[in-house]
């Protein structure tokens, strides 16, 4: 996976910052499309990312059927305008169709929709599946980990699950949350400080309380 | 030249801690280049507190990676299959 500007520290980026929500994410211009994709561009490009997009989607919906309608209209989304598609980086144009479609969702909804009382539930089934550890130490870490986790607030968790739970490289996180890399780092840095002095107070950091 | 050659020699002077604390998340991440994460791997080993500091953050992100869900197997392929048969030209009717 393609790695993010590190020096984007100062939140800028290239974008040209207009808002558009067109689903399919085209936003540099009919200039860019100067090749026709292959025949076979959406069996190449979109289908081995449907696991991705399913994470990721679970990720900001926390709801495994509302993931899953997601994905769909993605899908639907990027192969109405895969014939527009430059075959560059199909990860991210498809998140940010995802992005996209589950903001226009989003506004067809009931406001207090988005903030899915479910999703609590579901975080709490995720975190009753055990996980493999050496000692009770390891543990007593994992616990105190998703303690922290659950602590944060949200544009700050967001970015710890699309990261470090998903995978996510800076830039694909920032293609999905529509903010710049520089957003992504400082947001995720601090979320991490956070956990980490949680440690130090627990006093389950290997360095002991900060 | 005399600049080039002072600023060369200020970049590879030792870094200190605090230095080391602002690209430690980056450097964990492995979005750093390989000169400056040669130079914080080697503080890490010369620095008691900070060494303990980056084992903490890369304890922290194995917590979170595996946490990682596994997707639905059946999700999947509900989806696959919806995919397959866009690539055939068979669009569903859907509210989208």
């Amino acid at each position: 996976m393609a790695g993010p500007d590190t020096d984007d520290r100062d939140g800028t980026d290239d974008r040209d910052g207009t808002g558009d929500r067109d689903a399919t994410g085209d936003r540099d211009g009919p200039g860019r499309h100067a090749q026709r994709p292959p025949d076979d561009a959406f069996e190449r490009y979109v289908l081995p990312e449907i696991e991705v997009l399913l994470r990721v989607a679970h990720s900001i919906t926390r709801h495994h059927a509302e993931a899953e309608d997601l994905v769909q209209d993605t899908l639907l989304r990027a192969h109405r305008s895969i014939g527009t598609f430059d075959g560059r980086h199909p990860r991210a144009w498809l998140l940010t169709i995802l992005r996209n479609t589950h903001i226009n969702r989003n506004r067809r909804r009931r406001p207090e929709l988005l903030r899915d009382p479910d999703g609590a539930e579901e975080r709490s089934m995720a975190m009753e599946a055990p996980e493999r550890t050496d000692d009770m130490v390891d543990r007593m870490l994992d616990h105190e980990v998703v303690v922290a986790l659950d602590a944060l607030d949200e544009p700050f968790r967001q970015v710890v699950d699309l990261v470090d739970v998903d995978g996510l490289t800076y830039a694909e996180a920032a293609e999905v949350l529509d903010v710049p890399v520089g957003t992504v780092m400082s947001r995720l840095h601090r979320a991490r400080a956070r956990i980490r002095d949680h440690l130090g107070r627990a006093g389950v950091a290997p360095g002991g309380p900060s | 030249m005399r600049w080039d050659s002072l600023f060369r020699r200020r970049r590879d002077a030792p870094l200190d801690c605090h230095a080391v604390a602002e690209r430690l998340q980056e450097y964990l991440d492995g979005h750093i280049d390989e000169h400056t994460a040669a130079r914080i791997e080697e503080h890490l080993e010369d620095c008691r507190m900070c060494g303990l500091e980056a084992e903490t953050y890369e304890r922290i992100k194995a917590a979170l990676a595996a946490r990682r869900p596994e997707v639905p197997v059946e999700s999947v392929a509900r989806l696959r299959e919806f995919g397959e048969r866009l690539a055939r030209g068979d669009e569903p009717r859907t509210s989208t």
